[in-house]
């Protein structure tokens, strides 16, 4: 098993928990207020297209992180307002607002950057690691953390004030009880439509994040579809974290962490199309576990 | 005391969100430096014109199979995601089943190869089912999630163990002539015969019998139709069956009557699973709209070759404008309330 | 000696499209009284309390609070001005406990943190003042509804509401209960706070209120001072007209047993079991009345009985076929129709339309289908015929329910129900929020289901409906049965302490 736990799986697994957790973070918070987000998978795909685009014409990967987060809360809009003003079923929105994603970003693809299936380009400036040499040495996490961009330590810095606003402020309060009883909120003063809009906007913000992560994060690439599922498992890991923020990140890093396996079953030579079924089917195998355990005799809800 | 829609209210609905889609996709190619309506011109010449309707026809029976798929799950408010894998399942087994049992007559061939494919889409998604009636795994997430292994491992054997050793491409080889299905004209083949044949059982299923009845029901409302003595459980496992047989044949039928082998990615490139998904909440599950819907789509997609050679605006802006179009219903109507 | 009143509304209209809910209605409380609010379902009390609360706008008509002229656009300016209200089903968030409940949305801060100290402190000294213990910590949903209404008046106590609206506030307690909690409203008036409370029970009008006024379509019906006032008064203004309070059943002739239910078991949440081995019986030619505050295992009862819900102990036998572990279609099958408490959600498909909502049941056999197929021409003419015999008023069996008004949507689930003529019938709260016209029509079916020969079991929290139907009256407490009462025995004391817990010392 320590076979397992080397400095470079140690990395990629950081690594790869990062935009599961900021994505995981988005549907927390979106959750907590009431409104299901399956669109992390578009918002993450969305980010991930504006970051390289942004930091394309701006030169900057601060520039592209902004363009990142610009881009997935104007694109969260449609979820924001469609679920709480329109009153639209959020699994029909978000499954359109995932193929839009799909589509508007490969259209996008062709028409500004003139390339169809990925985008790479030297001009693009990718998102530094920062590194600490110090901690370099220090087993099992000392490998994970030594060189990691910031987006890391913002995501860990994240799950820390995200728990600490929904359990100790008011805001946090309210979020709690729009999401529990919005008509109990209503009563009392708390603009329900006002709370999950802006929730949603700021989960837009983390999951576009994410996707930063993902493009200038790694390689400073695009490709087309390149969240590829991780939106899914963020979801899974908030419907196994029941909506808390803590639950959520260990059920991400679990899921970081078969990313990392299906890196290095593929340097052991097992071929990508298998290892890459890795994380999806830790995946099935948490959700089946989890729901075994909790199995209501609801006859109702076949 | 809700008012309720009278029945032409949702096919106008489509039409002034089709409508909208078309602005919003003028704006898109604006922005790309092309001209919108000779673009649109493309699409409709593209798709409609006498010499393109072979190809439209061609294209819209995997897509109207998959439309299928997924609209008579979401009759009855389930949604499946699982539309990928259960295609490529079906695909991979059409194929293979001509290949390896060589001994069989042609059409009995194809005949077994179809069965097989349809089964095998079926117990899958069956399983997505069984997941949730046994253990309360939404099937929406566990169909979806379940796509990913089927599209790697079926990608990984005719890429390893059954390779065609002939060309060295990540395909299977190629089935026995006698297996594919008969040409009718062009492009077109036997499989737009079978796929009008599932549609016109999926329309009268619906209207007619007692499974479409109890199907509709749980799609109003769940607990109505548990109330009144719907079987929910084996109501939600026939009911992904019948879903992912279709995907299963729908693969089949594309490996069977155009492509005759199983080639790696080819099944998916296309979309076909998604558009029909699109069409299908389009339609809100309701089989005859869906059917049209996915007649449109696949003549916007078709239409979008041609705009795409002709103006070099991506065809890919057809897939934004159907999920504008579905967005834009989603907000004016909540269509597909789904019981879930 | 002139005071000013505490609330006065005046010339209150609010349209809701072509009806009128709120007619040109003037109200006012002065201080430290108890107003009584009546009116039949859909008079348009819960539209007046929702304007006076700041969740709805007139469309005319002005409220004056303390004399000063307030316009209240949300909750928020109605707390801000005094206002408090308790609903008649409680806006509290069960998975929050007791004090962050009561705080929630004027949270005492330290900084950017909740100050939780502060909040617990000031809870259980508001609740030591005026009588209403509470422990603050405790989890909202763990509470008995007595507790939970007390948490709800503490909510707007803690906002230093004058002027209290109750909404049916003794919709869900004990007739003890309730003498509770008029001891609580006599203590508050004292010192000057005003009391509006919206009922539809005479009994409750007469003991506590000062005075009464009684809404009817929309109007105010008449203005009352109760000390001068008599039940009759109050009904005549109500419905226009003077009813008889009960209807007296003939005596039918009890026979074999059509629902069997033995040592019914079924988990709950936590460890105390929903159902405690219930056992009942339900004979040919009678109506059984299962009494109860809700929330003590009646639902769960219900469907156990009906195959919705799993039982983890016990046997069902309906018309002498055993059921147990069935489904839901197996009960149906042995002799089994069900009207639901929740007709909406449960009882129909709203978007369906009479014809299909009306085939329910009888979809997958002749005359309706056959080989699986179904006659359309069968299913439309059953629907006529039903629509006719039982008086729904729609515009033809293929619109859709969902446009039907509560009594209507309620005969037509009544209507689909009785047409199985199955030997035994549930019903379930079956004229709740349905108009007298209905109501009537409704109880006289369940008679007549009883003369049939046909079995009856009625879960009713209307008293009054259970004593005026059944043939024998069942308690339920704690998810037990806990005691039997014969029609000539049962009355709304003796049923009143049983259904608090305590044993019959002398029915």
């Amino acid at each position: 098993m320590s076979g397992l736990l080397t400095p470079f799986i140690m990395q990629s697994a950081v690594q790869a928990i990062t935009p599961l957790l900021l994505a995981a973070l988005a549907g927390v918070l979106c959750g907590r207020v009431g409104v299901f987000n399956m669109a992390l998978e578009g918002q993450m795909l969305v980010g991930a297209f504006a970051a390289i685009a942004g930091s394309y014409f701006l030169h900057s990967a601060l520039g592209g992180i902004a363009a990142a987060i610009l881009a997935a809360v104007i694109f969260s809009l449609i979820l924001a307002y469609g679920a709480t003003l329109f009153r639209g079923d959020p699994v029909v929105i978000c499954i359109g607002m995932n193929l839009l994603a799909s589509g508007l970003t490969a259209y996008l693809l062709r028409v500004l950057f003139g390339v169809s299936g990925t985008f790479g380009d030297p001009g693009i400036v990718g998102l530094g690691k920062i590194r600490i040499p110090l901690i370099r040495d220090i087993p099992i996490l000392g490998w994970g953390f030594w060189s990691q961009t910031a987006l890391t330590w913002v995501a860990i810095g994240l799950v820390g004030l995200v728990s600490l606003v929904l359990y100790q402020t008011p805001l946090g309060l309210r979020l709690r009880g729009v999401g529990e009883q919005p008509d109990a909120a209503e009563t009392l003063g708390v603009d329900v439509q006002r709370y999950r809009i802006v929730t949603v906007l700021i989960g837009g913000a983390l999951a576009g994040l994410a996707g930063a992560q993902l493009s200038l994060g790694v390689v400073s690439v695009f490709a087309e579809d390149m969240s590829a599922g991780r939106g899914w498992i963020a979801v899974v890991a908030v419907m196994l974290g029941r909506n808390n923020p803590l639950y959520a990140a260990a059920a991400c890093v679990l899921f970081g962490f078969a990313d990392a396996l299906s890196v290095h079953l593929q340097s052991r030579g097992l071929p990508n199309q298998l290892t890459d079924m890795a994380p999806y089917l830790v995946t099935l195998a948490a959700l089946a576990i989890s729901h075994r355990k909790r199995n209501t005799k609801e006859t109702r809800h076949a | 005391m809700t008012p309720i829609a009278p029945w032409y209210l949702r096919p106008l609905a489509a039409v002034t969100a089709i409508l909208f889609a078309v602005l919003i996709g003028g704006m898109l190619i604006i922005a790309s430096g092309a001209n919108p309506l000779a673009a649109y011109w493309q699409i409709v010449v593209g798709s409609l014109s006498p010499a393109s309707l072979s190809d439209t026809l061609n294209w819209a029976t995997p897509l109207v199979g998959m439309t299928l798929a997924a609209a008579i799950p979401l009759r009855g408010g389930m949604v499946n995601l699982g539309g990928d894998g259960q295609m490529v399942i079906g695909g991979l087994v059409g194929a293979l089943v001509p290949i390896y049992l060589p001994g069989l007559p042609g059409p009995l061939a194809a005949l077994l190869s179809l069965i097989a494919a349809a089964l095998a889409g079926g117990l899958y998604a069956a399983l997505a089912a069984w997941g949730q009636t046994r253990h309360n795994i939404p099937m929406l997430i566990s169909s979806l999630l379940m796509s990913y292994p089927a599209v790697g491992i079926t990608s990984y054997i005719v890429r390893f163990p059954l390779r065609d050793t002939a060309t060295g491409l990540p395909q299977s080889e190629m089935i026995p002539e006698a297996a594919r299905l008969l040409t009718l004209s062009g492009a077109l083949n036997l499989g737009v015969l079978i796929m009008a044949a599932i549609g016109v059982l999926a329309v009268y299923i619906d209207r007619t019998t007692v499974a479409g009845y109890e199907l509709r029901m749980r799609g109003s409302n769940l607990r109505f139709a548990a109330y009144g003595g719907v079987r929910l459980p084996r109501q939600a496992i026939l009911t992904m069956f019948t879903s992912g047989a279709i995907a299963g044949t729908v693969g089949a039928i594309v490996v069977l009557g155009s492509q005759f082998r199983f080639i790696d990615g080819a099944l998916l490139s296309p979309a076909y699973t998604w558009s029909g998904l699109m069409a299908a909440l389009l339609a809100n599950g309701e089989p005859l709209g869906a059917i049209a819907a996915g007649l449109f789509f696949a003549a916007l997609q078709t239409g979008g070759f041609a705009m795409q050679r002709e103006t070099s605006v991506p065809r890919v802006l057809t897939m934004v404008l159907q999920s504008v179009v579905i967005l834009f219903l989603a907000m004016r109507h909540g269509i597909a309330r789904r019981a879930t | 000696m002139l005071t000013v009143p505490a609330l006065e509304a005046a010339g209150i209209v609010k349209r809701y499209g072509a009806t009128l809910a709120n007619d040109d209605v003037d109200l006012t409380v002065a201080s430290g009284e108890i107003h009584a609010v009546m009116g039949e379902n859909g008079a348009g009390k819960s539209t007046l309390m929702s304007i006076l609360y700041g969740l709805q706008q007139p469309d005319a008509g002005r409220l004056l609070l303390q004399g000063q002229e307030v316009r209240l656009r949300s909750p928020l300016d109605a707390i801000a001005k005094g206002m408090g209200m308790v609903h008649q089903s409680f806006k509290l968030f069960n998975g929050l406990t007791v004090w962050e409940n009561i705080v929630f949305g004027a949270e005492p801060r330290r900084g950017l943190f909740i100050d939780s100290a502060t909040a617990r402190q000031a809870i259980a000294a508001l609740g030591e003042h005026h009588g209403l213990s509470v422990d603050p910590d405790a989890r909202v949903g763990t509470l008995s509804v007595g507790v939970r209404q007390r948490v709800e008046i503490l909510k707007a106590l803690y906002r230093e509401a004058r002027v209290l609206i109750l909404d049916e506030p003794t919709a869900v307690l004990t007739p003890q209960e309730s003498a509770g909690l008029f001891l609580m409203m006599r203590r508050l008036t004292a010192d000057g706070r005003s009391i509006l409370f919206v009922t539809h029970k005479l009994q409750e009008v007469m003991e506590i209120s000062d005075r009464v006024t009684v809404l009817r379509d929309g109007r105010v019906a008449a203005r009352l001072r109760t000390s001068e006032t008599t039940p009759q008064d109050i009904v005549r203004a109500m419905t226009g007209r003077t009813i008889a309070l009960t209807a007296a059943p003939s005596q039918a002739q009890r026979g074999r047993p059509l629902l069997e239910a033995t040592e019914l078991t079924v988990a709950g949440p936590g460890n105390r079991p929903a159902l405690d081995r219930v056992s009942l019986t339900v004979h040919a030619g009678e109506i059984v009345g299962i009494a109860g505050v809700a929330g003590n295992g009646q639902s769960e009862l219900v469907e156990a009985l009906t195959g919705l819900r799993p039982l983890s102990g016990g046997t069902v036998h309906v018309d002498g076929s055993a059921v147990t572990g069935a489904d839901v279609a197996g009960h149906r099958a042995a002799g089994l129709a069900y009207i639901p408490e929740d007709r909406g959600n449960v009882g129909s498909a709203l978007a369906a339309s009479a014809a299909e909502n009306l085939a329910m049941g009888f979809h997958n056999r002749p005359p309706l289908a056959q080989h699986g197929r179904i006659n359309r021409a069968a299913m439309t003419e059953r629907a006529r015929g039903l629509i006719e015999r039982f008086d729904i008023l729609i515009a033809g069996p293929e619109a859709p329910v969902g446009s039907l008004s509560g009594g209507n949507l309620q005969k037509v689930v009544v209507a689909r129900e009785l047409s199985h003529e199955a030997p035994v019938l549930i019903a379930e709260q079956p004229t709740r929020g349905v108009d007298v016209g209905a109501t009537e029509y409704i109880h006289a079916q369940l008679l007549a289901e009883r003369d049939k020969g046909h079995g009856v079991l009625l879960v009713s929290a209307e008293l009054s409906e259970i004593l005026s139907l059944s043939d024998r009256v069942l308690v339920m407490y704690e998810g037990r049965i806990i005691a039997e009462v014969p029609r000539a025995k049962a009355n709304p004391d003796s049923i009143g302490l049983l259904m608090a817990g305590r044993s019959v010392a002398a029915a």
